[in-house]
């Protein structure tokens, strides 16, 4: 890994010790100051110094919002944990979501491969001020090497006594497993990880109630992802205000890891103050592969609105800023796209994507999506029918809002309205191409694929 | 068509046709070797229920026989303690479990969006043509290689992105594919 | 004891428990909202999108089966957001289903059909390409169930049955996305106790059974309201028949007893209702009339003078039981006695009121009413009792009456035959042939359960009526009306006692009957459903009693 380049007058945080020799090594994370803040915290533990409502108050002040995707508060998150009193003697678990599955998301296992220990220390942290005895690490199957260091950073934290019983003479113990998962994309989703963790099919749960309350194995549980967790640790060390000091306003606070990839020079994770204008983090990125022209991009992963090169001219990077131009910021998996992108063959792969991973729960998605991708597939073969657009913005309506048990489907719904919204030209000009007569007699048959097509083929969209 | 209204039921009792969903048979029982079965052992003491512990039970099945057969499934409901209908929904749940067996070198190509941007799907079709004309998730006939699509590998960065096994390739093009596939012995 | 919530559907105010749905508060208020994958037996899993509603307060359409209710909640079921919801998911599940409702035997009594004819669009705006599921189509899953993945709406309700009731779990979902299929595990078979309650929960065409494929369509059977005689639970059951020929049996609701499930050894019995094979009284070995027939009896049981065993049974009712024992025993002073084999065992589950499953209720006797013919009575015949006796040799009535021919397993043993025929005179009353019969000196014909009505007693000490699901054929009689003009001809009975009659008159001294009502609820139980797979949409109110006439005949027909 090779290190990027930072805005001017910025100082890496997450990213400090990506690319250095040994940056995974208990040792070196050590040396350069590691696990400090968690000594502070053990060492005020049984003093008073440190209590959870201190750590919590300092989370919350710092405007630390949820990495993963829905900017969530964090620290308003962590309060939803019943007290003691209300738990029923049940235990609280902390589930850290590093099944990184949104297509254009890399940062996360940055993060894990680079420097593992900044993610331990965080989830330590936050472990004590939950109350937590044991935390579980949830990592995407795809990621073996990443897991793999991530359980040597594991055993070494063991063996330095920073997990286990009795911490450091705090009177804490706190265990850590890191789980694999096995390649679902909707185990990104809190309730859908709790499932898989249980051992079942990544099913989004009905909520409320929300896992704060009744989680995994029905106990209160509280699921962050793997930066906002690693953020946690930094703010210990530095303070809420030094965190809140960067941004570009209140509600949009800290450093952020803003993952770039496509048309561009050089794709790669970039560190940023939150709020960093996009043509900035373009510049960053060494512009425009080839110096083409930039036609659009998707800010927030496969399932954010596609915004156009016009509406990014002067886009700040964060929650409320990519919100207000009706996207989002997700888990800031930035994707360029050039003058040369076929927008609707792009929208049709990301349909695929969608139909592949929705997990068959809900009628509306699981029906809906592979419906969609059917149309896209159709359209861009030259086969597409005068009133299938407007057909694809009503079907795509009939999706979201409400109308399953997760928002998988206003996910896959965003890139089809947005892209056929805004790119309606190409939509159109396919059409216009199209040779097969305004009505389908004979279509084959769609059949689910065998076995032996599909031998752990993965994709059967 | 397999089965049908009028089938004796002898003939269908306990032993439902074997459909295209249903779990291949290995053709014998299996069983955890001593050291697996001391992992999942281990296993079990990080959760609190045995039920969790299914998909790291999973991945041990996997690494030991290569792939979940029907007696896979069978033997880890036995240990887990749960339905073998519901490890096998687990199993096809989830697309990292093989289902069947495969090439020494699984060749998984990310067709994701980033990677759709640098022609991913070209590169797939081009590898399987090179080696062989190989259908997708097909095995080469000297089964060193199966070749397959999957989702975002997290490697966006180095479109297209292609994992072998367990390990990470990047920027995997038309150009380079021979010196890639070359390297895998 | 739950306390209770006012929630207003549609305009309407209503009371509930304040632990139910939205959706169920919108039937307590009379407002069905449409849905696939809510089962009141089983757990919210809130997938198929069809019960969607519009909330106060809430800024989304919700599935109404996953919102809990709150005091003063405001559901409206009837908006335009709410029906373009649902026809929306009608739309979904449409695009891919065959539509071959003309061959699937679903059709009548399919929730899918039902709510595209009540909603959704008139046409279909789909021109792809329907999914098909080769080697999913009509197979045999299990020994009664037959699966076709083509029609399935993926509710899980089956899997959910399998899971949570029998908790055998032989189904689960394989695959994901739009692939999704129920199946069992490849070499396993749904093979449970219950398993037709699988295809009962099942509210399309996916799961059916073996035994009533294609025997009827559902909307030309007519419902009667029984009680299953496989053994001593009661499991409350419709007898669904047309044209004097019965079809199936399908559970129906009862909290108490069976709630929404039989079992498959009951259920699967429905056939047996069918095998009439004797038509005319038979006086040693002469066709004759009813009124030959009775004369011989009486004149056998005059001369034997109280030298009489009369076997009852726990097989037929109370009311049945009662008159035997008060004109043979009571007024002619014999031994009127009934035996009842210990089967297997059998069971079914149920959940108390507060919706915690409770468990298993079994059953061991091979009868369904030994508690009601002992209260009527008749003594319990065990290793010491008449019959008892009569097998060993030391008892020799001059007079055997069997009241029914399949009284035990034991009527078919050579042995016990060869004894019973010991008598001077066997009277018998049977459905069937049977080695039994042909014995017999007076062999009288009588019809099933279905042909008569009356009361059991269940494993509980349930009371529970059961009706006539259509008179026996010309001649045939029941055991009921063959004793009331027995006892006619010592001027005790009236020919015109009914069931009904012969349960009110003796309420008042048969224990456990006193302050009974016929037409109570309690005795009733609920009235058939439109269809299994919805149980609480039933036809209409209880039904009065009335030998042969219930007005459940009436509807459907």
């Amino acid at each position: 890994m090779s290190k990027t380049p930072v805005p001017k007058g910025f100082t890496p945080v997450h990213s400090a010790r990506f690319g250095k020799k040994g940056s995974q090594k208990l040792a070196g994370y050590e040396a350069d100051g590691g696990y400090a803040s968690w000594k502070k915290v053990a060492k005020g533990w049984k003093s008073g110094d440190f209590t959870p409502a201190k750590i919590i108050d300092m989370v919350k002040a710092s405007g630390l919002r949820g990495r993963g995707g829905a900017g969530f508060p964090t620290g308003l998150k962590w309060t939803f944990v019943p007290p003691k009193e209300k738990r029923g003697g049940k235990p609280v678990y902390l589930l850290c979501n590093a099944d990184e599955s949104e297509p254009g998301t890399f940062k996360d296992r940055l993060i894990m491969e680079e420097d593992p220990h900044q993610l331990l220390e965080g989830m330590l942290i936050a472990s004590a001020a939950l109350d937590v005895k044991h935390a579980y690490i949830y990592i995407r199957g795809e990621m073996v090497r990443c897991a793999e260091v991530l359980n040597e950073a594991v055993a070494e934290a063991y063996a330095a006594g920073y997990l286990g019983k009795d911490i450091l003479g705090s009177g804490l113990d706190i265990d850590l497993t890191v789980h694999r998962g096995a390649g679902a994309y909707i185990c990104g989703e809190e309730t859908a990880l709790i499932e898989s963790l249980e051992g079942k099919r990544g099913h989004p749960r009905i909520k409320p109630p929300f896992p704060a309350v009744s989680g995994v194995w029905d106990c209160p549980t509280v699921v962050n992802n793997v930066e906002t967790l690693a953020a946690v640790k930094f703010i210990l060390d530095n303070g809420p205000e030094w965190f809140k000091g960067m941004g570009r306003n209140e509600k949009n606070t800290g450093p952020k890891l803003y993952c770039v990839s496509g048309h561009v020079e050089k794709p790669g994770v970039y560190e940023a103050p939150m709020g960093i204008k996009f043509m900035d983090l373009l510049a960053l990125c060494g512009g425009m592969k080839g110096g083409k022209k930039l036609k659009a991009v998707i800010p927030g992963g496969a399932s954010a609105a596609i915004l156009t090169a016009a509406e990014v001219a002067d886009l700040p990077m964060d929650f409320d800023g990519v919100a207000a131009a009706k996207s989002m910021l997700g888990s800031a998996a930035i994707m360029v796209m050039d003058e040369t992108t076929d927008i609707p063959k792009a929208v049709t792969n990301i349909s695929k994507f969608f139909a592949h991973e929705s997990c068959g729960q809900c009628t509306p998605c699981r029906e809906g999506t592979p419906w969609l991708n059917k149309m896209l597939k159709r359209l861009i073969k030259g086969e597409g029918k005068r009133d299938d657009l407007d057909l694809l913005l009503q079907i795509s309506n009939q999706m979201g809002n409400g109308m399953t048990i997760c928002v998988f489907s206003d996910a896959a719904i965003a890139p089809v309205i947005s892209g056929i919204t805004k790119f309606r030209d190409e939509f159109e000009a396919y059409l216009s191409k199209a040779k097969a007569p305004d009505f389908a007699l004979a279509a084959p048959a769609e059949v689910t694929p065998k076995v032996a097509d599909r031998v752990a083929e993965g994709i059967h969209g | 068509m397999s089965g049908g209204p009028n089938l004796p039921s002898a003939q269908i009792a306990g032993n439902p046709p074997v459909g295209e969903h249903g779990a291949l048979s290995c053709g014998k029982a299996l069983k955890f070797s001593p050291e697996a079965r001391k992992r999942v052992d281990h296993l079990l003491t990080r959760y609190p229920t045995k039920q969790a512990a299914l998909l790291p039970t999973l991945w041990e099945a996997q690494r030991e026989w290569g792939w979940i057969s029907r007696e896979a499934v069978d033997h880890v409901a036995e240990v887990l303690e749960l339905a073998p209908a519901f490890v096998w929904g687990v199993v096809t749940f989830y697309t990292m479990y093989n289902r069947a067996p495969v090439g020494k070198h699984l060749i998984q190509f990310c067709t994701s969006i980033s990677c759709h941007l640098a022609d991913a799907e070209g590169v797939y079709a081009e590898c399987r043509k090179r080696l062989g004309d190989l259908k997708p998730g097909e095995t080469s006939k000297d089964g060193k290689f199966t070749v397959i699509e999957v989702e975002c590998l997290a490697q966006c960065d180095k479109a297209p992105a292609v994992m072998v096994n367990d390990d990470d390739y990047a920027v995997i093009t038309k150009d380079n594919l021979d010196s890639f596939l070359g390297g895998l012995k | 004891m739950s306390k209770t919530a006012k929630v207003t559907v549609d305009g309407r105010s209503v009371d509930v428990p304040d632990n139910s749905n939205a959706l169920e508060a919108c039937r307590a208020a009379g407002v069905e909202v449409p849905h696939f994958c809510y089962h009141p037996g089983l757990s919210i899993v809130g997938q198929c999108r069809m019960c969607m509603v519009e909330i106060e307060g809430m800024p989304k359409i919700a599935a109404s089966c996953t919102v809990p209710i709150r005091d003063g909640m405001v559901i409206k079921t009837d908006t335009e957001k709410a029906h373009a919801a649902r026809n929306s998911t009608m739309e979904f599940l449409l695009i891919n289903h065959p539509l071959d409702c003309p061959i699937c035997d679903q059709a009548g009594e399919c929730k899918l059909q039902d709510n595209a004819v009540t909603g959704g669009l008139p046409v279909s705006r789909t021109s792809e390409a329907r999914r098909q599921y080769p080697g999913y189509e009509r197979t045999d899953i299990g020994k009664h169930v037959i699966a076709d993945m083509t029609r399935c709406i993926q509710c899980t309700r089956c899997i959910r049955f399998c899971e949570e009731i029998t908790e055998t779990g032989e189904l689960s979902f394989i695959e994901r996305g739009g692939h999704t299929i129920v199946w069992t595990h490849e070499g396993r078979a749904l093979d449970n106790e219950l398993s037709g309650c699988a295809a009962d929960v099942c509210p399309v065409g996916a799961l059916t059974t073996k035994e009533f494929r294609f025997r009827k369509r559902a909307w030309w059977l007519d419902k009667t309201r029984s009680v299953c005689t496989g053994c001593e639970v009661g499991c409350n059951i419709a007898v669904e028949h047309k044209d004097r020929v019965v079809h199936r049996f399908i559970p129906r609701v009862n909290a108490d007893v069976n709630d929404f499930w039989i079992c498959d050894f009951g259920r699967f019995r429905s056939e047996e209702l069918n095998e009439q094979e004797l038509f005319r009284p038979v006086v040693r070995g002469k066709e004759t009339s009813w009124g030959d027939a009775q004369d011989a009896i009486k004149a056998a049981v005059d001369a034997a003078q109280k030298d009489v065993l009369v076997l009852g049974s726990a097989k037929l009712s109370t009311e049945t039981n009662w008159l035997a024992a008060q004109l043979f025993g009571k007024h002619l002073g014999a031994n009127v006695e009934f035996v009842v084999d210990r089967g297997d065992r059998h069971r079914v589950k149920n959940k108390k009121a507060d919706g915690n499953v409770a468990g298993w209720l079994e059953g061991y006797e091979a009868a369904p009413n030994s508690r009601g013919a002992e209260a009527a009575g008749v003594t319990r015949g065990g290793d010491t009792g008449a019959l008892a006796a009569v097998l060993t040799g030391t008892l020799l009535p001059k007079v055997i009456i069997v009241l029914d021919a399949a009284f035990s397993a034991k009527a078919e043993d050579p042995a016990v035959i060869a004894a019973l025929r010991k008598a001077g005179t066997l009277i018998v009353c049977s459905r069937r042939r049977s080695a039994l019969a042909a014995a017999a000196d007076v062999l009288l014909p009588v019809g099933g359960v279905h042909n008569d009505e009356g009361t059991f007693v269940n494993v509980q000490g349930r009371v529970q009526r059961f009706d006539c699901a259509y008179i026996p054929p010309p001649i045939v009689r029941t055991q009921l009306e063959i004793l009331t003009h027995l006892g006619k001809k010592w001027g005790l009975f009236d020919t015109r006692w009914t069931a009904r009659s012969v349960f009110e008159e003796m309420r008042a001294t048969v224990p456990g009957y006193a302050g009974l009502d016929w037409d109570s609820p309690a005795l009733v139980g609920s009235a058939p459903s439109a269809s299994p797979a919805a149980p609480h949409d039933v036809l209409e109110a209880p039904a009065k009693g009335g030998l042969g006439l219930p007005a459940l005949q009436e509807v459907g027909s």
